[in-house]
């Protein structure tokens, strides 16, 4: 495995990223997470009356003695937490300069592996206007490589329909996970209901918008046949500087709404630039938090 | 409308670059994005192409078509006759003249701008506001009318030789011009003379009142101006000073206080002070005693619209005593004699001679050269060529007074009194014995007559000379007369000799071409001439071809002096002339776009400027429906 895409430079970012990400978020040795459900650790959380069928074992007989009232102890629950990576892979995706695909792989391999090598299960989903079978339940290092082949191996191409493919996640994967979802978003409505779903599974939902330069600053002027890259379609417009004013104005206004929609509903949200290096992007989301914290 | 300049239709091929341009702008450059609903929300557009979406195409190149028809017609020059402007045959005379130099206004860094610039771009204005078909023809009036562009279509031509002339200081011959323009006129279809001129103190008025082909154009408003239109100097003999005449005319609407400066070879001699009423004049009569002789230099202490007629020059000549040849019968000598000798000073006593007329006949001419010659009862077989002279009861052929006979005691009547050589000549009483009776076959001055009309004195001018004749014998007449005629004689002396140079005038205009008055001896090749100005002496040789010479550098003014053999003669050259100096145009009735039918404007400016304007308007206006997506 050492293709332009994950060469060696690539591995030794992953281990750095992972050294980092060992530092400031994953504390413990063992991919440990606290979840809301209440259950069996060490660590206590609250009491409750006792009520028939709980376990004898988890009553409080100090407070007995004292009150006389049977209550027990409730731990907080120690459990597993899937890392679940959904990447775009549509046509609008396979554009750009740096390409946006390719970026999004990067960072799609990159949140994986340190979703690994923590003990985690982590996985890799592509998806279009289907979900990809994916490669998921990964676990620790060695299986790096394996991901790394199938990510190279991943083509774009096609449409996106983002609730489609949420309805067939949350189908495919019950337990409430960490969904990372990698794309660009276009078609802002769709994607709101799509992570709405995902928000009702309990899915612990990050949102990383990817962006090209060209995107963000199109160098274009004057008569123009624009050209869909997912329908084919075109359209015949004459490009001017107060039109591509209103272009940026209204891409700001599009990445404000969704950075807005994610703070809501306190989702992670993250604009990754093409032209910013995976590596640092990653590094930034690290340090901020809330996306594997 | 006519085209000044057809060939631009040529340019009419731009337009179907236009629309090969429109058609290539139909041909898209290709370029994919991401997502097109996103651009096609932006910009609110659909797939679905209205019939108002084709027509903003078609919007954009009738737009396009309409400037570049506007800068065609533009490049074009148009000229808008709406029929009423017929092609005709132009002759156009810009008014060289001293006073079309006078400052119209005042440039910034010290530069002005004069009526001739105006005339210029008056000429301009004129080609360009006619049909293309029209023939034109460039004369420049200044001292002498000359062509300067013969008949010709090409407007650039006219506009060139316009360029090329050089600005003139002095007159203008506006009716040479004129009569020039309409002898080449002649044959010609539709003639037109255009004058462009100041309108110089009426006459152009004069000429188009005489001749209706003649439209003036008269350019300029400035009238602040006070100028010296003369500046004369006569020599009195008896006081021996110089009189000097001036006169200054002043050409405002307002009254005007200044003074006037006299400079003597470069000393102030006299300051006069002046107050001229709006559109009048000033004269004074002033006495200078420079018996040596000076450049006098007059000048107006003030600063008007026109320069060149504030300062004037004079030669003011060295004051000397006659000499006097008597050439008479030995036995009447004495009366002649003692009649001179008590003229002193006005004779030259010395220099003074007395002769037959066989001594003066058998003498060399230069021998018996004098200021004064006089022949009493005797003439010579061959009058000198030039001089002044008195005869006494005969004089040569070349006088044209035929004797007729004798009259018996005529009486003698004064018929010129207030003529200088009759000044205290009294003949109230004189009483003549006999007297020729003489008819005169030329024009003279009678200075008396007899009763039944015969001439007893009389003055005969011819260029170089001048004759005082008396028609009967001073020795017969009655003593009044013989008391009489030593005035007569005094006044001759006083008037006719002349401190004046035998070779050139005392005075010339700007511009004139200096001729001797005479031929020059045989032994005069070539003659020196010195501008006397105050930064020095120019000189220049001049050379002598068949006893003349022509010295034509007079296009400025200043004293002049003239090394002609061993004589050195002086003279001045001034503009002195009150036409120049009255500056203040007469407005014209009609406007000259109504004498000349010139092209309408358009939007207040010529054809196409106007066109121009349009078609930087209709750019902006593209640009902004363009940016606006009002058109594609």
């Amino acid at each position: 495995m050492a293709s332009a895409l994950f060469d060696k430079d690539f591995l030794k970012k992953l281990e750095y990223l992972d050294l980092i990400a060992r530092r400031l978020v994953f504390g413990r040795q063992q991919a440990l997470r606290q979840s809301v459900k209440k259950g069996a650790s060490i660590e206590f959380k609250d009491f409750r009356e006792y009520s028939p069928g709980d376990d004898p074992r988890t009553v409080d007989w100090s407070v007995y003695a004292r009150l006389g009232e049977l209550v027990i102890k409730l731990f907080r629950q120690e459990e597993e937490l899937d890392l679940w990576v959904l990447m775009d892979a549509s046509g609008s995706m396979d554009f750009g300069e740096p390409n946006k695909f390719d970026q999004a792989r990067r960072i799609a391999a990159a949140l994986a592996y340190i979703g690994m090598s923590n003990m985690d299960s982590a996985g890799v989903t592509p998806f279009t206007s289907e979900l990809a079978e994916g490669r998921g339940k990964l676990r620790g290092r060695g299986r790096v490589f394996a991901l790394l082949d199938y990510l190279t191996g991943v083509k774009s191409g096609g449409k996106t329909d983002l609730q489609a493919v949420i309805r067939a996640f949350v189908s495919r994967v019950r337990r409430p996970s960490m969904v990372v979802l990698i794309s660009d978003f276009y078609g802002l409505e769709t994607a709101r209901q799509a992570i709405d779903q995902l928000r009702f599974f309990k899915h612990q939902i990050y949102v990383i918008q990817m962006a090209s330069p060209w995107e963000l600053d199109p160098p274009i002027r004057g008569e123009l046949r624009l050209i869909d890259t997912e329908t084919s379609g075109h359209e015949d417009l004459t490009i001017t500087d107060s039109m591509l004013r209103r272009y940026k104005q209204a891409l700001d206004k599009f990445s404000a709404e969704l950075r807005g929609y994610s703070m809501k509903y306190s989702i992670g949200y993250s604009l990754a630039r093409t032209d910013i290096p995976f590596e640092e992007f990653l590094l930034k989301v690290l340090q901020r938090g809330g996306l594997v914290a | 409308m006519t085209l000044l300049a057809p060939w631009a239709l040529w340019f009419s091929a731009v337009a179907a670059g236009v629309v090969a341009l429109y058609l290539l702008k139909i041909k898209r450059r290709r370029q994919t994005v991401p997502a097109l609903d996103f651009w096609r929300q932006l910009v609110g557009q659909t797939q679905v192409r209205s019939l108002f979406q084709r027509l903003k195409r078609w919007l954009s190149l009738a737009l396009w078509l309409l400037i570049v028809t506007c800068l065609i017609l533009a490049i074009g020059n148009p000229v808008l006759s709406f029929g009423r402007i017929k092609p005709q045959s132009i002759a156009v005379i810009i008014d060289n003249s001293a006073s079309m130099q006078a400052i119209e206004q005042a440039l910034e860094e010290g530069k002005t701008e004069t009526r001739f610039t105006e005339a210029l771009r008056a000429l301009n204005d004129l080609t360009t506001r006619r049909p293309v078909r029209d023939e034109w023809l460039l004369i420049d009036a200044a001292h002498e009318a000359r062509v300067i562009t013969p008949w010709t279509l090409d407007r650039k031509s006219i506009h060139d030789g316009a360029a090329a002339i050089r600005p003139h200081g002095g007159t203008a011959d506006l009716s040479g011009a004129a009569a020039l323009a309409a002898q080449l006129l002649e044959g010609k279809k539709d003639p037109c003379i255009v004058v462009l001129s100041d309108g110089a103190d009426g006459a152009v008025e004069k000429l188009a009142k005489a001749d209706a082909r003649i439209a003036p154009w008269i350019i300029g408003t400035a009238d602040d101006n006070l100028g010296i239109a003369t500046l004369k100097v006569r020599v009195h003999r008896e006081e021996s000073m110089h009189y000097v005449y001036v006169r200054v005319v002043n050409a405002s609407p307002a009254a005007v206080e200044s003074q006037l400066v006299f400079e003597a070879d470069g000393t102030t001699v006299a300051v006069e002070p002046l107050a001229v009423d709006a559109g009048g004049e000033w004269e004074k009569t002033i006495t200078f005693s420079q018996p040596n002789g000076a450049v006098l230099r007059a000048w107006i202490d003030r600063a008007d619209a026109l320069a060149d007629d504030n300062e004037a020059f004079a030669i003011l000549p060295p004051i000397r005593a006659a000499a006097v040849l008597l050439v008479t019968p030995l036995a009447e000598s004495f009366f002649f004699e003692q009649a001179l000798t008590a003229m002193a000073p006005l004779v030259d006593a010395e220099n003074s001679r007395t002769l037959t007329i066989e001594e003066f006949d058998a003498a060399a001419a230069s021998a018996v050269s004098a200021d004064l010659a006089i022949f009493n009862n005797c003439a010579p077989a061959k009058m000198p060529a030039s001089g002044r002279f008195v005869f006494v009861n005969r004089w040569p052929a070349e006088i044209p007074a035929k004797v007729n006979g004798l009259l018996e005691r005529p009486e003698m009547v004064l018929t010129s009194r207030d003529h200088p050589l009759m000044r205290f000549v009294s003949v109230s009483s004189v009483a003549l014995v006999k007297a020729h009776d003489v008819t005169l076959s030329e024009r003279a001055t009678i200075l008396a007559e007899s009763n039944d009309g015969s001439p007893l004195v009389f003055l005969h001018e011819a260029p170089d000379r001048q004759s005082l004749c008396v028609a009967f014998d001073v020795m017969e007449s009655d003593l009044p007369f013989r008391n009489a005629f030593p005035v007569l004689l005094r006044n001759t002396v006083a008037h006719m000799v002349s401190e004046q140079s035998l070779w050139i005038a005392d005075q010339y205009h700007v511009g004139d071409v200096i001729t001797p008055l005479r031929a020059l001896p045989s032994d005069v090749t070539a003659v020196d001439v010195a501008r006397l100005n105050q930064t020095g002496v120019n000189e220049a040789r001049t050379a002598v071809e068949r006893g003349a010479f022509a010295y034509a550098n007079t296009a400025s003014r200043g004293p002049l002096r003239f090394t002609i053999g061993d004589d050195i003669a002086y003279t001045a050259v001034n503009l002195a002339d009150a036409t120049e100096s009255r500056i203040a145009i007469v407005k014209p009735e009609k406007t000259p776009a109504e004498l000349l039918a010139l092209s309408d404007r358009l939007f207040g400016t010529v054809p196409w400027l106007a066109l121009a304007a349009i078609a930087a308007t209709l750019i902006g206006v593209e640009w902004m429906t363009y940016h606006h997506r009002w058109t594609e």
